[in-house]
C-alpha cells in the first residue's frame, strides 16, 4: 500500500472538472490530510481535456508523481492522456452507459469501475450531479469515510440551499452503495483522517491574501491566465479595509494606475503573466526612476508571445531581471512553494516602500494552480510588520526642503534612500519625472546631477543588500558532493526528488534560492561540491547562465520546458542520470 | 484648502521653454486660474502631465505632480484619485499625447467617469519632434511626414468622448483667457470626468491652425442663448459638425456617477496600521 494517493477526475472543459476536484480535495483537507493538486488544462471554456489531480497523505506532499491510483475519467480522452502514469492496480471510474465511453477498454491489470453515474445522479435528483455521484464511488474505493465529503459538499453547496445540498449527499452515497453492491473487494487504499486542522488554498491566493496582510489597499490589473485569481480573490476584499481593485483596460494602463495609487500613498500591487509584463515593462522604469514603491507579479507561463497559456514555464526570470532600457535598479523575488507566496508578498511590500523601488515577485503557474494544505500558523498574521520606509509628515517636512522651502524627493541621501510624502501633505508638495532629474524631481541634463541621481538609485540597492538577508533554504545532505541549486516552484518537487534519492543512498545538498535580485553569492558552495546541477523550468537554463557568470564556473542543467513542472520520481532519475553522465566522462 | 489661494501659488519658479507666444502659456494660466477659484490650493492638487511640449506642464506649475509616459497619463491620474479622493486631480497633455499613443486610455476614462479633470492642449501638431502630423491635423496639412498631407481624417476628440460615454466634454481657446479659464473651473467643477479640449497653437510648426484661424472661425456657444448642454442632441449636433469650430461646454451630463462614487471610494488608502489588520486570521481561516 502507498502512503500516498494519486487521484484525479478528468473530462472535457464545461464539465465541472475543477469543482469537482476541489470538493474532493477540500473533503481531504478537512479530513485532516495533506493534499498537493495539479490541474491539465487548456486555454478554452468548453471540449478539449482538462483535469484535476489530487494527491494526499498524512504527511506533507509538496509535490506531483508520476503515477494515479484512482482515475474518474468523463472522456475516453482522459485516459490515454494519463496512459503514461496509470499503472498495474489503477482503478479507473467511468460511465459505460456515456455513447462516449462505450469503446472504453481498461488496459491490462488496471481495475474499471463501470458505474451508471448519470442515471444514479438522476435518483438523486438531477443528472447534473454525475460528478458527485463518482466521488462517492471514489470515497469508497479509497477507503475514505463519507462523512468528510458531506461536508465539503455542505462548504461547496450551502448557499443554495439545503435540498441541493442533501441532493449531492444522496447522489454521494448512492456511489457508494454501487461500488458496495457490485465491486465489494479491497482496491488496497485505506485514507486515515487525522485531527489536524489544515486550509487549502493556492498561489495566487496566497498571494492576495499576503497583500491584504501587508496593507495593500490597492490593486489595479488586467485579466490574464494564470494571474487572475489574484485580482479575483482581492475583488470583495480588499473592499473589507477600505481598498479597491480596478480591472483596467489594458496592462499599460493598469500599472500606470497602480503607480498612481503608489504615489498618492497607498500599497499598491498589480499581477500579470509574461505577455502582461512586455507591456508593463514600458511603465516599469518609470517607476524605478520616480522610485515609487510598487509590487508587480508575474504569474509565468509558457512564453514566448501567447506561448502555452495554461501551461507551466519559468521563463521570465532574464526579462525580470533585466527588462526595460536603460539600466534600471529593482528586487525579483521567486517564491517556492504556495506559502511562500504570501511570506514573499508582504515582504515585497516592506522592500518596496523601504527602498522606494518596484519589486519583482516572481511566481508560475504550478504554484498558482496549485492547492495545498498548510497548517493555518504558517501564515501567523501577528508576525508580520508593515515597514513603510522613510515617510515624512508636515511635522518634519522641513529638514527635507531646501533653502526655498521646497520638498526633495530625490534627496542624494548617504544611504541612497530619499525622504517620501504623499500628496495632501502641507510643505510637502514636488513633481517627480521619467526624465532625469535633479533632487526636487525636475527634469535636468547637467552632468553632475545625473550622476549623483544614478549613483544614489544604486546606492539604494547597495543599502539593500547590506541591510536585508538575500539567502537561500537549504536541505538535504549539507556534506554531500552532490549540490542542487533552483529557484522558484521547483522546490517540492526536489525535495522529495531528494527524499527517493537518499532512500537509494544518493547524498544531495538542495539550495533553494527565492531572491533572485538581489541574491546570494553561491561561489563557496559550488566550490565545495563536485557537481552542481542547476534545476529549472525552462530550456536555456536562466538561472543556470546567472550561477555560471555569478561564480566563474560551469553547472551542470537539468531543464523541463514542455509545459508540465517537474515530478519528484522523474526528477530523481534525472539527477541520477546527470551524476552517471558525470562519472563516464570523468572515467 | 485655504480660501486665500492665488492662481500664482500654483506657479512654480521654472520658467517655461515653450516657445515665445506658444498656446501652452494661456492653456496653463487658465488651469491655474481655474484650481484657484475651485478653492484648491497645490498641496490638495496632484497633477498629471503627458509627454511632449504640453508634458513640459507639470514643471512649470507647482502642485504634487507626475510627468509619466507618453500616452498614459490619465491612467495615473485614476490611480491618484481612486486611492486618494480628497486630491483634486488634473491630467494635462497633448493631441498626440491623448489621441493618438494614448487614446485607448482616453476612451476608458471617459468611460470610468473617475472625478477628474483632462485638458488636451490641442495645436495638431508634433511640436517637440519638431513639425509632423498629429491625429488631429487636417488631411492635406503638409509636414515633414506627410508631404502630401497625412490623406486620413482627423480624430474627433469629442466625438470619441460622447461616443464613450463622456459626463462633460468641452472646447476652449487658449488665447480667449477668460472663457477658457470659465470652461476648465466647469470642468474642475463637474462631479465627473470634465474633459476639455483646448485649442493651443503651434506657433511654430503650424501655419494653419493659428491664432488667427481660431479668432476667425470660433463660435461660443456660451453667447448662444438657444444651446442647452445638457440636450445630448444638441450636443451631439455641434460635435458632429465639421465645418466650425467651437467653444465653450458642449456637453454636460448632470445625473452621470463619477466612479469614485459609484464605487465607494472616500477612504485616503495611503493611511494604513503597522500590522495586519486584526481580523486577518479570518482570511486564513476561510479556506478551511
Amino acid at each position: 500500500m502507498h502512503e500516498d494517493l494519486n487521484w484525479a477526475i478528468g473530462g472535457e472543459a464545461g464539465d465541472g472538472i475543477d469543482s469537482t476536484g476541489k470538493i474532493f480535495a477540500q473533503a481531504l483537507s478537512r479530513a485532516g490530510r495533506h493534499v498537493f493538486t495539479s490541474k491539465d488544462f487548456a486555454s478554452r471554456i468548453r471540449g478539449g481535456y482538462t483535469a484535476y489531480k489530487v494527491r494526499t497523505s498524512v504527511e506533507k506532499v509538496e509535490s506531483v508523481v508520476d503515477r494515479l491510483d484512482i482515475l474518474i475519467a468523463l472522456t475516453q480522452r482522459t485516459v490515454e492522456e494519463n496512459m503514461d502514469e496509470l499503472q498495474e492496480g489503477s482503478v479507473i471510474i467511468y460511465d459505460g452507459e456515456r455513447t462516449t465511453m462505450q469503446d472504453l477498454e481498461i488496459p491490462d491489470g488496471m481495475i474499471g469501475l463501470d458505474v451508471p453515474l448519470k442515471s444514479l445522479a438522476e435518483d438523486a435528483g438531477g443528472a447534473i450531479m454525475a460528478n458527485v455521484v463518482a466521488l462517492g464511488v471514489a470515497c469508497k474505493v479509497a477507503q475514505f469515510p463519507i462523512e468528510n465529503l458531506a461536508e465539503s459538499l455542505e462548504k461547496r453547496f450551502g448557499s443554495k440551499g439545503s435540498s441541493i445540498v442533501e441532493n449531492n449527499k444522496e447522489a454521494a452515497r448512492l456511489g457508494q452503495k454501487y461500488v458496495e453492491d457490485n465491486y465489494d473487494h479491497d482496491f488496497g487504499f485505506k485514507l486515515e483522517t487525522t485531527d489536524n486542522d489544515y486550509v487549502l488554498l493556492n498561489g495566487d491566493e496566497a498571494i492576495g491574501m499576503g497583500a491584504l496582510a501587508a496593507g495593500c489597499r490597492f490593486y489595479a490589473g488586467y485579466p490574464i491566465t494564470p494571474a487572475t485569481n489574484v485580482m479575483e480573490y482581492l475583488t470583495g476584499r480588499i473592499e473589507r479595509y477600505g481598498g479597491t481593485v480596478i480591472q483596467a483596460e489594458d496592462e499599460l494602463s493598469a500599472i500606470n494606475i497602480a503607480l498612481g495609487a503608489a504615489r498618492a500613498g497607498a500599497r499598491s500591487m498589480t499581477a500579470t503573466s509574461g505577455p502582461g509584463i512586455d507591456l508593463m515593462t514600458e511603465t516599469f522604469g518609470l517607476v524605478a526612476t520616480t522610485e515609487t514603491p510598487l509590487v508587480i507579479v508575474d504569474v509565468m507561463r509558457s512564453g514566448p508571445s501567447t506561448g502555452m497559456p495554461t501551461k507551466q514555464e519559468q521563463g521570465d526570470l532574464n526579462q525580470l531581471l533585466y527588462g526595460g532600457h536603460g539600466e534600471i535598479p529593482r528586487f525579483v523575488l521567486a517564491p517556492t512553494t504556495v506559502a511562500d507566496c504570501f511570506h514573499k508578498t508582504v515582504e515585497a511590500f516592506n522592500l518596496a516602500e523601504k527602498y522606494q523601488i518596484p519589486v519583482y515577485v516572481a511566481s508560475d503557474l504550478a504554484l498558482a494552480v496549485t492547492e495545498q494544505t498548510f497548517a493555518p500558523e504558517e501564515f501567523a498574521m501577528d508576525e508580520i510588520e508593515i515597514e513603510r520606509g522613510n515617510v515624512v509628515d508636515a511635522d518634519d517636512i522641513e529638514a527635507y526642503q531646501n533653502e526655498k522651502g521646497q520638498f526633495q524627493p530625490h534627496l542624494a541621501t548617504d544611504d541612497g534612500i530619499s525622504p517620501r510624502t504623499f500628496p495632501g501633505t502641507s510643505g510637502g508638495v514636488h513633481m517627480t519625472t521619467g526624465l532625469e532629474h535633479d533632487a526636487l524631481g525636475r527634469r535636468t541634463e547637467d552632468t553632475e546631477v545625473r550622476l549623483e541621481q544614478v549613483h544614489k538609485r544604486d546606492r539604494k540597492v547597495e543599502t539593500a543588500q547590506d541591510r536585508e538577508t538575500w539567502t537561500y533554504t537549504e536541505y538535504g545532505d549539507a556534506d554531500a558532493d552532490t549540490l542542487v541549486l533552483s529557484w522558484g516552484s521547483n522546490e517540492g518537487a526536489i525535495r522529495e526528488a531528494l527524499s527517493f534519492l537518499d532512500d537509494e543512498g544518493i547524498a544531495v545538498r538542495f539550495l533553494s534560492c527565492s531572491y533572485m535580485f538581489p541574491r546570494a553569492d553561491l561561489t563557496e558552495e559550488i566550490e565545495a561540491a563536485e557537481n552542481v546541477i542547476v534545476v529549472e523550468c525552462n530550456a536555456n537554463g536562466q538561472f543556470a547562465n546567472l550561477i555560471e557568470r555569478d561564480t566563474l564556473t560551469r553547472v551542470e542543467r537539468i531543464n523541463k520546458y514542455n509545459g508540465v513542472r517537474f515530478k519528484a520520481d522523474e526528477l530523481a532519475t534525472e539527477i541520477k542520470d546527470v551524476l552517471a553522465t558525470g562519472t563516464e566522462v570523468t572515467a | 484648502m485655504s480660501s486665500d489661494v492665488r492662481f500664482t501659488d500654483f506657479k512654480s519658479d521654472k520658467q517655461p521653454t515653450w516657445c515665445p507666444g506658444c498656446g501652452d502659456f494661456g492653456t496653463m494660466n487658465g488651469m491655474m486660474k481655474a484650481l484657484a477659484e475651485t478653492g484648491n490650493d497645490p498641496d490638495n492638487t496632484f497633477l498629471v502631465a503627458g509627454i511632449g511640449c504640453s508634458g513640459k506642464i507639470g514643471t512649470y506649475m507647482r502642485s504634487y505632480a507626475l510627468h509619466g509616459v507618453h500616452g498614459r497619463a490619465l491612467p495615473v491620474g485614476v490611480g491618484v484619485k481612486a486611492a486618494n479622493p480628497e486630491l483634486e486631480v488634473m491630467v494635462a497633455g497633448g493631441d498626440g499625447d491623448g489621441y493618438s499613443i494614448g487614446v485607448g486610455h482616453f476612451i476608458h476614462a471617459v468611460r470610468r467617469n473617475m472625478d477628474m479633470t483632462y485638458v488636451v492642449m490641442d495645436n495638431r501638431i508634433y511640436g517637440l519632434t519638431k513639425g509632423q502630423f498629429s491625429p488631429t491635423s487636417r488631411e492635406d496639412f503638409e509636414t515633414s511626414t506627410s508631404p502630401d498631407g497625412p490623406q486620413q481624417s482627423p480624430v474627433n476628440p469629442l466625438a470619441l468622448a460622447l461616443a464613450a460615454g463622456g459626463s462633460f466634454i468641452a472646447q476652449s481657446f487658449s488665447s480667449d483667457a477668460q472663457r477658457h479659464a470659465e470652461i476648465v473651473q466647469q470642468a474642475v467643477e463637474h462631479d465627473g470626468f470634465g474633459f476639455v479640449n483646448v485649442y493651443s497653437p503651434c506657433v511654430t510648426f503650424n501655419d494653419v491652425d493659428t491664432y488667427d484661424y481660431f479668432r476667425d472661425s470660433l463660435v461660443d456657444l456660451g453667447e448662444d442663448d438657444d444651446f442647452d448642454p445638457t440636450d445630448y442632441d444638441q450636443a451631439t449636433e455641434v460635435i458632429l459638425d465639421n465645418d466650425k469650430e467651437y467653444q465653450g461646454v458642449i456637453y454636460k451630463d448632470e445625473e452621470s456617477v463619477p466612479y469614485n462614487e459609484s464605487h465607494g471610494l472616500t477612504e485616503n488608502l495611503s493611511e494604513i496600521p503597522s500590522s495586519p489588520p486584526e481580523d486577518a486570521m479570518d482570511l486564513v481561516r476561510e479556506f478551511y
